[in-house]
């Protein structure tokens, strides 16, 4: 295995949808036609969200449960996998974090 | 011989999982922008 390989496992990890997840303290969100940015000032990540779910989900999540609650409320069915996927991309990059 | 719509379809079909969350997330190297605002 590489240390690329044991990179990415340990990313994914990290994300476990049943805790608690909330947008960063130290991102902002700024809406934009396509969805919106998120700049982290700790880390000075930028990334774009491309989906006004995707945001939507994101700045919902600390009203829920756990990131699974959340999805299952706001996703539909189908696109479930893929918005999990997207969410563990950001805790990854720190945009979301467990609390 | 392909229609171009049957060929659109084996593209989409060909995305990884990978490239198709890059439609969801895209993270964006900032690295250099310093001095530009």
């Amino acid at each position: 295995m590489s240390i690329t390989d044991e990179r990415v496992d340990a990313s994914a990890r990290d994300f476990d949808p049943d805790r608690a997840w909330r947008l960063h303290p130290q991102v902002a969100l700024r809406d934009e036609s396509f969805g919106a940015l998120a700049y982290h000032y700790g880390t000075r990540r930028l990334l774009f969200l491309k989906s006004r779910p995707l945001v939507e989900l994101v700045s919902a999540l600390d009203h829920y449960e756990s990131a699974r609650a959340a999805i299952e409320a706001l996703v539909p069915e189908s696109e479930q996998a893929q918005y999990t996927r997207a969410l563990a991309r950001l805790a990854k990059s720190e945009v979301i974090d467990a609390h | 011989m392909l229609l171009s719509e049957d060929q659109d379809v084996q593209d989409a079909e060909a995305l990884s999982e990978d490239e198709v969350d890059e439609l969801l997330v895209e993270e964006v190297s900032i690295d250099g922008m310093c001095g530009v605002y």
